[in-house]
């Protein structure tokens, strides 16, 4: 029983680092319509610029406080001096381009700070719990919260408020969205700035466990991807809890499913997305969507 | 996704390499001497300089040991130029010069960056990687080209019927857990025996070696054996798993850094305290047990058979701080390294230069014939009781490991467990 309760742990708090790229897949998503294949490099340029200010001195809760604001800016240049030029046009070649983009921060991450791993100090200890004879980290434990927040924190931007509110129609309908009067572009950048921030928090959390390289997040964004696809694009508790279900399914069938064992876990969430997607195409909690003719 | 941008670098690569080699055919044979008495040298060698290819990952996830591959032999031979040359066995003084290329661990990659190096350099060398090592083996042996001192613990490098134009410079996958699996069965004790490894030829070869080491051993019980894919960004599962049969002992044949460090501090979390055995790729002090907190197991044990540079008072001994200094001037590799690979580069830059001390002629024949002369040669930072030997069939350059105890800054030689 032990082991078992251990298992799911282990996998909620996997599944919390998917959970945390695929909120910030959602975010651009829902403002912008497209998915932000450069999510991943964002996320992990925002881990090097916060350990790099921690390397010069600085308390490490600051350097992130530092690191979010400055990726904010970052992810609002990137709206406005790139992607802007693309987003009238195709909406593939927009999707092409963050892929470029994946390629061109990785490289550069690469470049300015080597492709060694760098050790990336930890918010929170590494000191366990014991709760019915599974040990918890308390780190685990602190990034299954901060991600449980920051789940509350967009789906009530989304819902509850006017930006939230702007965000959503410029994403689906920019044209009518700039006759009512919303400043398109300014949105636009607000959504990037704010999913860079998202990114920033989930390096800075999981830098310390994957250790810091320029590829850091590359096979946790093909699992935020598909956590996005199975939780349904629209919802961020519905991404958030796809990913905690893979996370936590993907352990349990290595262990106890004997023919898929630890070589074939990966396929786990990928039969779970085929499964689902029969049913259910808009995932487990999107919402359908409706175009008017 | 990315792998579409690297297909499509990939065929970008592959069009200029035609292009070169179109261009290199037009120009004619070459590199015949012009008195005709002597044999005809090879490519990659005049009477002043002597070129070296290199195919090894300098970005993606190996980058740092791949990198090092690189950094060492160039500081060995940079400062080896800087004092006019290596006096070859014809009698010339020629230059040592290295051309890399980067595979980022990519077959197609390595194979194409071989394509590009074989009309240019004499000899292919100190690469990392045995799936990109693999990659162009058979084409080295059909076009005769030395693929030899490279990094990997594949024994097919080392099958002299099997490879003939190639020799591995690190001790197999096999020599390593042998050792491993030697010293435990020779301890005395009863031990219950946990293996975590890599699902690939690595995890493989150190299995099968130290279960050839445990061979006969009544008191060593292995108990349970598990995988995990190297593309896996957490193990916890798998140590989850391990730590419910209160082993005694891990055996974590593991060749990823983050991982390793991850792996060992799973099982602190999990109150888990057995001794580990960790390869010589994912054992450095700096890198991964440090972080790892390896000092909370009663042992950590790895094979070796070099010093490590990141080891305390390694700066500080004269031959430390010289091949610190050589690495910084000629290599541009300006921190202390965190992986062992810049000492074993640099140990195939001594070993190419005895090699080079002895070949009469200018010709690959002659390269491979001298290389497969070396007996018990110490390169420079070889541990006692290490040397190299290239005369034995079947075995890499280095086969020879003794097993090191973490003492929680560095390792120490132990003979025994325990």
């Amino acid at each position: 029983m032990g082991t078992f309760i251990q298992l799911v742990i282990d996998g909620l708090s996997t599944g919390s680092i998917y959970a945390a790229l695929a909120l910030a897949i959602v975010l651009v998503n829902q403002a912008t319509g497209l998915v932000n294949f450069a999510q991943g490099g964002m996320a992990v340029l925002s881990a090097y610029i916060a350990w790099w200010l921690a390397g010069l001195g600085v308390p490490l809760i600051l350097a992130i406080l530092i690191t979010v604001v400055v990726s904010f800016f970052l992810g609002a240049l990137i709206e406005r001096y790139l992607m802007r030029r693309f987003e009238r046009g195709d909406p593939d070649t927009a999707v092409v381009v963050t892929i470029g983009l994946l390629t061109l921060i990785t490289g550069l991450c690469g470049w300015l700070w080597t492709y060694n791993n760098q050790q990336f100090a930890s918010l929170f200890s590494l000191n366990t719990i014991q709760i019915a004879g599974a040990s918890i980290s308390v780190r685990s434990v602190g990034t299954i919260v901060v991600i449980v927040v920051m789940m509350v924190l967009l789906q009530a931007m989304f819902l509850g408020t006017k930006l939230g509110l702007a965000l959503r129609a410029v994403a689906v309908n920019p044209q009518s969205a700039a006759f009512s009067g919303l400043p398109v572009g300014r949105l636009l950048m607000v959504g990037w700035g704010l999913s860079a921030v998202l990114g920033a928090v989930a390096g800075s959390l999981v830098a310390p466990q994957l250790s810091l390289t320029p590829g850091m997040m590359d096979t946790a964004l093909v699992y935020a991807l598909a956590a996005v696809i199975l939780g349904g694009i629209s919802s961020p508790i519905g991404v958030v809890i796809a990913a905690w279900l893979i996370g936590v399914l993907e352990n349990l069938a290595a262990v106890y499913v004997s023919f898929i064992g630890y070589d074939l876990k990966v396929a786990v969430p990928f039969i779970l997305i085929f499964v689902v997607l029969i049913v259910r195409p808009q995932g487990l909690f999107g919402r359908k969507s409706v175009v008017r003719v | 996704m990315r792998r579409t941008t690297r297909k499509a670098a990939g065929i970008v690569a592959m069009a200029s390499v035609l292009a070169l080699a179109l261009a290199g055919c037009s120009r004619g044979g070459g590199g015949d001497d012009g008195d005709g008495t002597a044999a005809a040298s090879s490519p990659g060698i005049t009477d002043t300089t002597l070129t070296l290819g290199i195919t090894t990952p300098l970005s993606g996830a190996t980058a740092g040991p791949g990198t090092c591959t690189v950094a060492g032999i160039k500081a060995y031979f940079g400062a080896k130029n800087a004092d006019g040359g290596v006096k070859f066995g014809d009698g010339k003084t020629r230059k040592v010069e290295i051309k890399a290329l980067d595979d980022g661990y990519d077959p197609q990659k390595a194979k194409a960056n071989y394509d590009q190096l074989k009309d240019s350099v004499f000899a292919m060398t100190a690469g990392l990687g045995t799936p990109t090592n693999r990659a162009w083996r058979e084409a080295a042996i059909s076009d005769k080209v030395p693929q030899v001192l490279v990094m990997t613990g594949d024994p097919i490098f080392s099958n002299k019927d099997d490879s003939p134009w190639q020799l591995g410079f690190v001790p197999t996958y096999m020599n390593e857990g042998e050792a491993f699996g030697k010293l435990l069965a020779d301890s005395g004790e009863d031990h219950k025996v946990v293996i975590l490894s890599q699902n690939d030829d690595y995890g493989e070869g150190y299995v099968s070696g130290f279960k050839d080491g445990i061979k006969g051993a009544s008191n060593i019980q292995v108990v349970k054996e598990l995988t995990y894919e190297a593309t896996d960004t957490s193990v916890d599962a798998q140590i989850t798993e391990l730590a419910s049969t209160k082993a005694d002992v891990i055996f974590n044949a593991m060749s990823i850094t983050p991982l390793a460090i991850a792996a060992l501090q799973k099982a602190q979390q999990l109150n888990w305290k057995p001794s580990w055995f960790l390869p010589s790729n994912t054992s450095s002090p700096g890198a991964i047990l440090g972080p790892g907190k390896a000092s909370a197991f009663p042992g950590v044990y790895s094979v070796a058979f070099s010093q490590s540079a990141s080891a305390p008072g390694f700066a500080d001994s004269d031959e430390g701080a010289k091949f610190l200094s050589e690495l910084k001037e000629y290599a541009d590799y300006k921190d202390t390294p965190a992986f062992p690979h810049c000492i074993w580069s640099y140990q195939v830059g001594a070993v190419l230069d005895q090699v080079f001390q002895k070949m009469t002629s200018p010709t690959r024949d002659d390269f491979m014939k001298e290389l497969r002369s070396i007996s018990d040669y110490v390169a420079p930072f070889m541990l006692e009781g290490t040397s190299v030997n290239t005369t034995e069939d079947g075995q890499p350059a280095v086969s020879t490991v003794v097993v090191q105890k973490y003492n929680g800054k560095g390792y120490d030689t132990v003979e025994k467990f325990g």
